[in-house]
């Protein structure tokens, strides 16, 4: 293996001159992030690009005081854990019947389902908008994760499908045997050896939820109901003149999620890529 | 397969996914057709006919927005090629390049309104992008980036690539990597050069990878770029940036009417259907080929 | 100075919900039952926009012998949609906090709203001044609160550089042309701020479209379709604009600043001239240690309204629902009262809206200008808060954006005004009636 990707007609420093330039660019808004948010506001009048005199924490204060980042960030974790699991456990019980099972319709249902994933969720606003008005359930946490679960049901669905046709069958013929019953099977063996494609989905779909916009801003009009991400759209409409404490904001937004994305790569990667390998 | 003693069993298992799809999906696709020939306010309203399409199609700003939703198509092609030529530089084994990995993945993990916003304030016409330029001579390239009518819609489109081409690199590669090795090793026996092994091993295996990632794409900058759009500009400066999915928010919210909402929703639904069944078909064409 | 932006975040999310007059999600504390009759419910916002309002409503509802009052301060994105939801489904509060003219001449066609002539004392209504704006068939909507003055900034400081006079800045449109020439010359940016976000363009068209108007209902014949956009007195506002724009006056970074940013350069020192919004005023002022002057737009235009102080006023109103309408009017009345006036002013540092306040506490003499020429003098209500929403996301704000990136002339902008009326009409047939009522109370 070693031997093929040893020689080139691309020489080895314009590869690296390539990854090196992406890579700064990759980088250069992050830095530019992060070396803002250190500087005083007077300081980022004089000088945009350079670093910072000093280190100057103000501005992680002034914006974690003045603002309720932290409920933001609640919030958001209440709807992207509560979709999750209620997405999961759904998607669960359906896609071990269609793996495993033999029933009528089947195949119609795996195929509706999947090919739900392409519509793109903005073309079910409007009904579902009147629908919750009518029904109470705008700014409502139950209401909101009901639909945060709908749109990633089918990709939840489409991937466990698929993991549990790997499965051997004769462990769960043998679990059948000693008198399981079919839920007691899914419980019991199935989803215990699940739990990298678990943990896959939870990844790719706490990441949709927690990153979207339009759903929480037109289903969460309530201060107490706002997510980070249209928290942060209020945020900055506060402090657009103060660039640094703008950035600071930003930064400690962002941090949950590259935190979770540094402690879990492997899945982050696996679950992005997952719809498209196996399809 | 598992038998189960009582033949609804499985039916059990698949009622709660029915009934969350059709609550979240099957509902609002039924109603939004409903809704389309309505002039709603508030919850309902009287039939108008096919009234609220002529209208939407009479009206410039929502052909503005089509415009610009293809106009934004031209990142698909960029995102291919650059996602495929990245990964397959990673993937010749470059010194760390687990860390580039790693590194050309983060803008993905930021979440879009993060993103929108940092770049915004980097790409000021006083800001830091552009004193960069300036002071390294370059004041001709130091335009407003975003608050020309003339530049915004491309830089929004820079900002989208500038984030969605993590996800390529990732997808390319992981294709990459779980590529048959034999067959390279073989094709580099026979003496093949890099470019040969590219064009005649590798990429024949990528079609099925590169046309996911064609369609994600596609269906993204048709339908989901809601997010830069609200964050960068709203739709401006001017209506420079305005696309389908703001029109739409702004006909539920500031004007509303739902029903004009619903008939654009239509049009969106019809449009991602028609185009993923030609895919489907061509891509189906193209296998019965290979067979035959 | 992050309170008043806020108003501007609402300016676009109040839009939220607004129009979905029909629909019913009630949050759980709107169904409080009343107790008895000299219970009074009032959903209330502005705490947002003017830290101390929550203590002053506090502390006169402690003042207030009368009725018991329960005050709900509201959440921004929900004002306008929560009182017509909870209106539909006949759970309104007894006194509703009202922004201006289409923000709740909604709810007054709905019949949510309760006319307050005869109903709270005519004294205090007037003395109030709840603005044209609130009037509808011939009937007044909602009581005055607080005052919002749309200003011109001016930086003294750097009028004394350009060596133009610091206590008389331009009032006719050669005169500012010309001190712009001068400022130019000194190498100081004469007039702009920042416009990305578009509510400039709002501010705007406040400022400049009334210069042409004999009254404020002409600006409603424009949407009704009696009047025309293309008329070139009706955007000569733009036009004047694209002037600005051509001769080189705008500041550079307008297009990539936003609102506030953009007023920041003139309390700043890097800009001569912008609009602003009084409330801004005490703050400003302050920084810029006394060298901050407020303007009208100078004055190119030949209208009946040209040069007049632009007023803007945030109110408060009565439900057409309420058991207590009389015990809410009295409590509307209290309000009112010297010594409410006074708490008002000692816990929001900012003045309320009524002309029979003693303003002698106010120590900055530019407020106090403010104060005597805006609230007291014989002012214009803003009417950018009567276009319709249609015309506010299509019109209003791009055409500015276009215009100041020097991609757009007056004239066309005319003609895109024109369009997106043209177009709104044809959106919607049944608001028309409407407008048509309206604009007889406005003539």
């Amino acid at each position: 293996m070693s031997t093929i990707r040893k020689r080139f007609t691309m020489g080895t420093a314009a590869r690296h001159t390539l990854l090196l330039f992406f890579t700064l660019l990759a980088l250069g808004p992050s830095f530019f992030m992060i070396m803002t948010s250190v500087k005083t506001k007077d300081e980022y009048v004089f000088d945009k690009i350079g670093l910072p005199d000093k280190i100057v924490l103000q501005n992680f204060e002034d914006a974690l005081v003045d603002n309720d980042f932290l409920l933001w960030m609640r919030n958001s974790t209440i709807l992207a854990v509560g979709s999750v699991v209620l997405s999961t456990a759904v998607a669960s019980l359906a896609a071990f019947a269609i793996a495993r099972m033999q029933f009528f319709g089947r195949d119609l249902l795996l195929s509706i389902s999947t090919s739900l994933m392409i519509i793109p969720p903005v073309v079910m606003i409007v009904p579902l908008f009147v629908l919750y008005t009518r029904l109470e359930l705008i700014s409502t946490f139950h209401g909101v994760i009901l639909i945060y679960a709908g749109l990633i049901t089918p990709f939840s669905v489409y991937l466990l499908v698929s993991f549990f046709r790997t499965l051997p069958g004769e462990i769960l013929e043998a679990a059948l045997i000693d008198g399981a019953t079919s839920l007691g099977v899914l419980w019991r063996v199935v989803l215990p050896m699940s739990l990298p494609a678990l943990l896959t989905l939870f990844v790719v779909n706490a990441l949709y939820v927690w990153n979207d916009l339009l759903i929480a801003l037109i289903f969460l009009q309530s201060d107490d109901s706002r997510t980070l991400m249209a928290g942060i759209s209020v945020f900055q409409g506060r402090y657009n003149n103060q660039i640094p404490l703008t950035m600071a904001g930003m930064l400690m937004a962002s941090l949950p999620m590259l935190i979770l994305y540094i402690l879990f790569q492997r899945y982050f990667i696996r679950g992005l890529v997952a719809g498209a390998l196996k399809g | 397969m598992i038998r189960t003693r009582n033949p609804i069993v499985p039916y059990l298992f698949v009622t709660p996914l029915i009934a969350l799809l059709v609550f979240i999906f099957g509902y609002p696709l039924v109603k939004i057709f409903d809704f389309s020939f309505r002039r709603i306010r508030g919850i309902t309203g009287p039939w108008v006919g096919r009234e609220n399409y002529d209208l939407i199609l009479d009206h410039p700003l929502f052909r503005e927005a089509v415009n610009h939703n293809l106009q934004l198509l031209i990142a698909v092609p960029i995102l291919i090629f650059l996602s495929l030529l990245i990964a397959v530089v990673l993937f010749d084994q470059v010194k760390g390049w687990r860390i580039y990995r790693t590194i050309l993945f983060i803008p993905y993990i930021l979440a879009v309104p993060i993103v929108a916003v940092v770049l915004k304030n980097f790409l000021q016409f006083n800001g830091p992008f552009n004193e960069t330029l300036r002071s390294v001579e370059l004041d001709a390239l130091a335009v407003d980036w975003i608050g020309s009518p003339d530049y915004a819609l491309w830089t929004v489109m820079g900002v989208i690539i500038w984030r969605e081409l993590g996800f390529g690199i990732i997808l390319m590669l992981s294709r990459l990597l779980s590529l048959d090795q034999e067959t390279l090793e073989a094709a580099e026996l026979d003496g093949a050069g890099w470019w040969q092994r590219f064009f005649y091993v590798i990429l024949p295996q990528m079609t099925g990878v590169i046309e996911f990632y064609f369609v994600v794409s596609l269906i993204t900058m048709i339908a989901a770029v809601f997010s830069y759009i609200y964050m960068i500009g709203r739709g401006g400066p001017g209506t420079s940036t305005m696309v389908l999915e703001l029109y739409i928010y702004n006909f539920i919210t500031r004007n509303s009417l739902p029903g004009i909402a619903s008939a654009v929703s239509v049009m969106l639904f019809l449009v991602t259907t028609v185009l993923i069944l030609i895919l489907f078909w061509l891509r189906r064409g193209a296998r019965e080929r290979e067979v035959g | 100075m992050s309170r008043v932006s806020r108003r501007h975040f609402l300016k676009m999310s109040a839009a939220l919900g607004a129009g979905l007059g029909f629909s019913r999600s009630l949050p759980a504390f709107a169904r409080n039952v009343r107790l008895q009759d000299t219970e009074l419910l009032m959903w209330w916002w502005g705490e947002q926009e003017l830290p101390g309002l929550q203590q002053f409503v506090d502390d006169s509802i402690a003042a207030y012998t009368d009725a018991r009052i329960e005050a709900v301060l509201q959440d921004t994105s929900v004002v306008i949609s929560q009182f017509q939801t909870a209106s539909a489904a006949n759970e309104a509060p007894d006194i509703q906090y009202l922004w201006n003219g289409i923000y709740h001449m909604e709810s007054v066609w709905f019949g949510y709203l309760e006319p307050l002539n005869g109903l709270v004392d005519q004294t205090v209504l007037d003395v109030s001044t709840p603005t044209l704006l609130s009037n509808y068939g011939g009937n007044v909507y909602r009581v005055g609160w607080y005052p919002l003055p749309m200003v011109w900034y001016y930086n003294k400081e750097l009028y004394d550089q350009a060596g133009l006079d610091a206590d008389n800045p331009p009032k006719t449109w050669d005169e500012f042309l010309d001190a712009c020439d001068k400022l130019k010359g000194a190498g100081i940016a004469p007039v702009g701020g920042g416009i990305q976000d578009g509510f400039w363009g709002e501010w705007y068209l406040g400022h400049g479209l009334v210069q042409n108007l004999d009254s404020v209902g002409e600006a409603l014949d424009l949407f009704i379709g009696e009047r025309d956009f293309r008329e070139p007195k009706y955007h000569e506002f733009w036009t004047k604009l694209e002037e600005l724009v051509s001769l080189g006056f705008i500041n550079e970074e307008m297009s990539s600043l936003e609102l506030y940013p953009g007023i920041d350069l003139v309390v700043t020192g890097q800009l001569a001239m912008g609009e602003s919004i009084g409330s801004r005023v005490p703050a400003d002022n302050a920084a810029l240690n006394g060298n901050l002057g407020v303007m009208v737009m100078p004055v190119y235009g030949t209208g009946a309204l040209a040069g007049k102080p632009i007023l803007d006023v945030q109110g408060l109103g009565i439900s057409s629902q309420s058991d207590n309408k009389e015990a809410a009017a009295a409590f509307l009345e209290f309000l009112h009262s010297p010594d409410r006036l006074t708490a008002f002013w000692e816990t929001t540092q900012w003045m309320p809206s009524n002309t029979g306040w003693d303003a002698s506490v106010i120590e900055d003499p530019v407020v106090k200008f403010m104060w005597d020429n805006w609230n007291l003098g014989e002012n214009i209500p803003y009417i950018s808060n009567l276009v319709p929403g249609q015309f506010y996301t299509d019109a209003l704000l791009p055409n500015a954006q276009e215009i100041i990136a020097g991609n757009r002339t007056g004239e066309e902008a005319g003609e895109v005004a024109a369009q997106v009326v043209e177009d709104w009409r044809a959106f919607n047939p049944d608001l028309l009636e409407n407008y048509q009522t309206w604009g007889e109370d406005l003539r």
